[in-house]
C-alpha cells in the first residue's frame, strides 16, 4: 500500500471536490481518496495503481494535477 | 536526496518559491472580476434607463444587438473556463455547481436572438450580470478562504531558506536543500535554526512559539535538541544536523495538518450526500417549475425566468464548503498553539467526552527520573556500582536515572550476565557471579525474599511519590533506592481546569498504588488506576469506556494501544520527536495546558460547523422554494447565492477571534 499526494488545480466548490474524489476512485488499484478542497490535496492509498492514470481520471472530469508527492 | 537535481528539490519543497494556487485562482477571479464588470456597466445602464426610467437611448433592435454584443465576452471569454466546465459535467455525468450556471446563462442569452422573432423576453443582459456576480462572489469567497488557510500556510513557509555549515574552519552559506545529516551549523543570535539538531557547541534560549506554541524561551546548551524554524536569540550555538528535508519536525507538523484536511468530520456526511445530488436534482426541479409556471400562466417569458432563477440560486457550495472551512480555520488555530488535528473526526467526538485518562510518566510528569534517595546496608559506592551495572542492560527511563547516578559518582560498571527483564515487576541477572534481583515488592515476594527491614523506608518514599526499587543479591536484600519524576509546572492547573469544566479525571501507571496516590494528590487527580502493566492499559480504558467516551493522554510511544482504542486519543510529541500515527491529536509541546485547549478549540470548531451547516440548509431550504414561487428575479438569486457561500466561509473565518 501507497499512499500519494496530488496537487490539484482548478477545484472551486464543494461538487468539484467530489468529482474529483469520485473520478480517482474509480482507477484500478486505487483503495481510499480524501480531496481537501481548502487546500488543493488530492490523497490517495493505492495498491499497483497507475500514476498517470490516475492524472488521466482527474483530467478527465475537467481538473489538473500540478503536483504528485509521495 | 543525493540524486536529485534543482527543479527536483524545489517541487519536493513544494510551494514555498512559486505563487500557491490559492493565490493563483484568487488573481484569475479577480481578473474575470474586473474586466466583466467593464462590460456590465454599460448594460445595466442601458437596461435601467430603458426599463426603469423609460429613456430610450438606442432603438429596441440595435440595443437588443449593443447588449448581446457586450455580454458575449463576460460570458465566453472570462466566463469560458465555468461554461466549459459546466457543459463537460452536464455531458459526463460529472456535475458541479459550474453545470448550473453554465445552463442558466446560456439559456439566457439565447433568448437574446430568440427575442428578434419575438418568441421571448430578451434576457442576454440578465445573463451577463448572472456570470458577473457568479465571478465576484468567487472571487470573495477566494480572498476568504485564502484567510481561512493563513494560519496553515504561514508554517509552510516557516522553514529556513539557507544554512551556514563549517566547512573545515570556514562557514559557507548553502541552500537549506544542501544540508547533509552530520554537517555542522552555525547559528547566530536572532537567525533561525536551519534544521533539526543536536547542540555541539555554546549556550543561548530558543523562542519554539512558532513550531510548539510554547511562549516562553527555552534554553538550550550542549546535548539539547534543537527543532528546525525556530530563532536562536541571545548566543551563538553550533548545531549538528540530525534531520533534514521531509524527516524534520516542522514537515512533520504540516504533513499532519495537511493530511487532517482531507479527513471527514461524520456530520459532514449528509451535506456531502446531498452535495453530490445537489445539481442534477436542482437542473429537475428547475425544468419542472418551468413546465409547471408555463402550465398554469402560459407566459412562457415569465416561466422561463423563473426557471433560471432556480437554476442560479441554489448553491451546493454553501454545504460543501460548511464543514471544511470550519476545520481549516480551526487546524490553523490549534497549530499556531501546538496543538495538531490529526482526524476531523476528533473534533466531533471530543464533545461527547465525558472522562480524560491520563498516563503518568512523561505526561503528567517529565519523564525523566532522577535517582533521590539512597539506603542500603553497605557502602553507597560498592551498592550503586552493583545496581548500575545491571540496569545498564535495561533500556527503562528508570533504569538510566540509576546509570546516571553512577556516572555522576564516576563509578565504573562491571559486566552483567543471563540478563532479563520481569515485565511489570523489574530485572534480574548475575553481577560478579552473584544472582541479583532488582524490581518492585512484588517481584521480592515472588521470589520470598523479605524486606521488612526497609518497610519503613519504602513507605516513606512512596507517601512523597517515588517509585521505589529493591535491590537484592542471593536472595538478601541490599538496599533500596527511591527514584523521583517531577510533576510537569503546569499540571496541577491543567487538571483543575478539565474539573472545573465537569471532566472526570484519571491516572494510571505501573507504579504501585501508595506511590501512584501521592503524585495523583499533587496534580490534583482524585482517581488512580494503579499497578498496571504497559499491555494492561487498553483494556483498562475499555472498562472506563462502559460509562461513557474517553479521553486517552499519553506520550504516544508506549501508549498506542490505548491511544488507538480511546475515543480522541491525546499524543505528547515530546519536542522533536512526534508519533504521528498514535494519536487523533498531537500536541507539539509537553505541557498538559494543551489539552485543556484542544478540548476548547475541538468544541469551538465543532460548534462553528454546526452553525455553518445550519444556515447552508437552511438557505437552500428557504432560497429554492421563493425561487420557484417567483419572488426572485434571476440576478437577485445569483446575488444570493454568491452571498450564502461568502457568508459560510466568513462565518468560519469568525473561529479565529475565539480564544482558546
Amino acid at each position: 500500500m501507497t499512499k500519494i499526494k496530488l496537487t490539484i488545480e482548478g477545484m472551486h466548490c464543494a461538487s468539484c471536490a467530489s468529482n474529483v474524489e469520485r473520478a480517482v476512485k474509480k482507477v484500478k488499484g486505487v483503495k481510499d481518496v480524501n480531496v481537501s478542497l481548502m487546500t488543493n490535496k488530492c490523497f490517495v492509498e493505492m495498491e499497483n495503481a497507475d500514476k498517470e492514470e490516475i492524472k488521466k481520471a482527474v483530467g478527465k472530469v475537467g481538473y489538473k494535477v500540478v503536483g504528485i508527492e509521495e | 536526496m543525493k540524486n536529485m537535481t534543482p527543479e527536483e528539490h524545489a517541487q519536493m519543497q513544494g510551494h514555498h518559491h512559486e505563487v500557491s494556487i490559492e493565490e493563483k485562482e484568487m488573481n484569475s477571479w479577480k481578473k474575470k472580476m474586473l474586466i466583466s464588470w467593464i462590460f456590465i456597466i454599460p448594460i445595466v445602464f442601458l437596461m435601467l434607463s430603458e426599463r426603469v426610467l423609460g429613456i430610450v437611448i438606442l432603438e429596441e433592435n440595435l440595443m437588443k444587438i449593443v447588449i448581446l454584443v457586450l455580454a458575449f465576452p463576460v460570458i465566453f471569454i472570462f466566463g469560458w473556463p465555468t461554461i466549459k466546465q459546466g457543459i463537460r459535467g452536464l455531458f459526463t455525468f460529472y456535475f458541479n455547481m459550474d453545470s448550473l450556471i453554465a445552463l442558466g446563462t446560456i439559456i439566457a442569452y439565447a433568448t437574446g436572438f430568440l427575442s428578434f422573432a419575438g418568441i421571448v423576453q430578451d434576457y442576454s443582459g440578465v445573463s451577463a450580470m448572472i456570470m458577473a456576480f457568479f465571478t465576484t462572489g468567487k472571487y470573495v469567497e477566494s480572498i476568504a478562504r485564502g484567510k481561512a488557510g493563513q494560519e496553515i500556510r504561514k508554517l509552510m513557509k516557516l522553514g529556513a531558506k539557507k544554512a551556514r555549515i563549517l566547512d573545515g574552519d570556514k562557514e559557507i552559506e548553502v541552500e537549506i536543500s544542501a544540508v547533509k545529516i552530520g554537517d555542522i551549523i552555525v547559528v547566530r543570535p536572532g537567525e533561525k535554526i536551519p534544521t533539526d539538531g543536536i547542540v555541539i557547541k555554546g549556550e543561548s534560549a530558543v523562542d519554539e512559539s512558532m513550531v510548539t506554541g510554547e511562549s516562553l524561551p527555552v534554553d538550550k546548551k550542549k546535548g539539547d535538541n534543537v527543532i528546525g524554524a525556530t530563532i536562536n536569540q541571545d548566543g551563538v550555538l553550533y548545531i549538528k544536523a540530525t534531520k533534514i528535508g521531509k524527516d524534520t519536525f516542522l514537515s512533520h507538523i504540516i504533513q499532519l495538518v495537511e493530511e487532517a484536511q482531507g479527513t471527514k468530520v461524520p456530520i459532514q456526511k449528509l451535506a456531502d450526500k446531498i452535495t453530490s445530488v445537489f445539481v442534477p436534482a436542482v437542473l429537475i426541479i428547475s425544468v419542472l417549475t418551468f413546465f409547471g409556471w408555463f402550465y398554469f400562466s402560459k407566459d412562457l417569458n415569465r416561466s422561463l425566468g423563473i426557471a433560471i432563477s432556480v437554476l442560479v440560486i441554489a448553491c451546493p457550495c454553501a454545504l460543501g464548503l460548511a464543514t471544511p472551512t470550519a476545520l481549516m480555520v480551526g487546524s490553523g488555530i490549534g497549530a499556531k498553539n501546538g496543538i495538531l488535528i490529526r482526524k476531523g473526526e476528533a473534533i466531533q467526538t471530543m464533545k461527547e467526552v465525558k472522562t480524560v485518562v491520563f498516563d503518568k510518566t512523561g505526561t503528567i510528569t517529565k519523564g525523566l527520573p532522577e535517582v533521590t534517595d539512597m539506603f542500603s546496608s553497605i557502602d553507597e559506592k560498592e551498592f550503586l556500582k552493583i545496581a548500575a551495572s545491571l540496569e545498564s542492560v535495561s533500556e527503562h527511563p528508570i533504569s538510566k536515572a540509576i546509570v546516571n547516578k553512577a556516572k555522576e559518582k564516576k563509578i565504573k560498571l562491571v559486566d552483567v550476565k543471563k540478563f532479563k527483564v520481569e515485565r511489570g515487576r523489574g530485572i534480574r541477572g548475575d553481577v560478579q557471579g552473584k544472582n541479583v534481583l532488582i524490581g518492585n515488592r512484588k517481584l521480592m515476594s515472588e521470589n520470598k525474599i523479605n524486606f521488612s527491614k526497609y518497610e519503613n523506608n519504602i513507605s516513606k518514599l512512596e507517601g512523597e511519590g517515588k517509585t521505589t526499587i529493591i535491590v537484592s543479591v542471593s536472595k538478601k536484600v541490599l538496599g533500596i533506592i527511591g527514584v523521583a519524576d517531577e510533576i510537569k509546572s503546569d499540571s496541577l492547573e491543567a487538571i483543575k481546569r478539565l474539573q472545573k469544566n465537569g471532566y472526570r479525571t484519571v491516572m494510571i501507571t505501573g507504579d504501585n498504588e501508595k506511590t501512584a496516590k501521592a503524585i495523583a494528590l499533587r496534580a490534583g487527580i482524585k482517581e488512580v488506576i494503579s499497578n498496571v502493566l504497559p499491555e494492561d492499559k487498553e483494556k483498562k480504558v475499555i472498562e472506563m469506556q462502559k460509562r461513557g467516551m474517553v479521553a486517552f493522554v499519553g506520550d504516544g510511544i508506549n501508549d498506542a494501544p490505548a491511544l488507538k482504542q480511546s475515543n480522541v486519543g491525546i499524543a505528547m510529541g515530546t519536542g522533536t520527536d512526534i508519533a504521528i500515527e498514535s494519536g487523533d491529536i498531537v500536541l507539539a509541546k509537553g505541557s498538559l495546558i494543551g489539552v485543556v485547549q484542544a478540548i476548547n478549540l475541538s468544541k469551538e470548531t465543532f460548534k462553528k460547523i454546526k452553525q455553518n451547516l445550519f444556515w447552508a440548509f437552511f438557505y437552500n431550504s428557504i432560497a429554492v422554494p421563493l425561487a420557484i414561487l417567483g419572488f426572485l428575479n434571476p440576478v437577485i438569486a445569483e446575488m444570493a447565492m454568491a452571498t450564502s457561500s461568502v457568508s459560510v466561509v466568513g462565518n468560519a473565518l469568525l473561529l479565529m477571534r475565539k480564544k482558546i
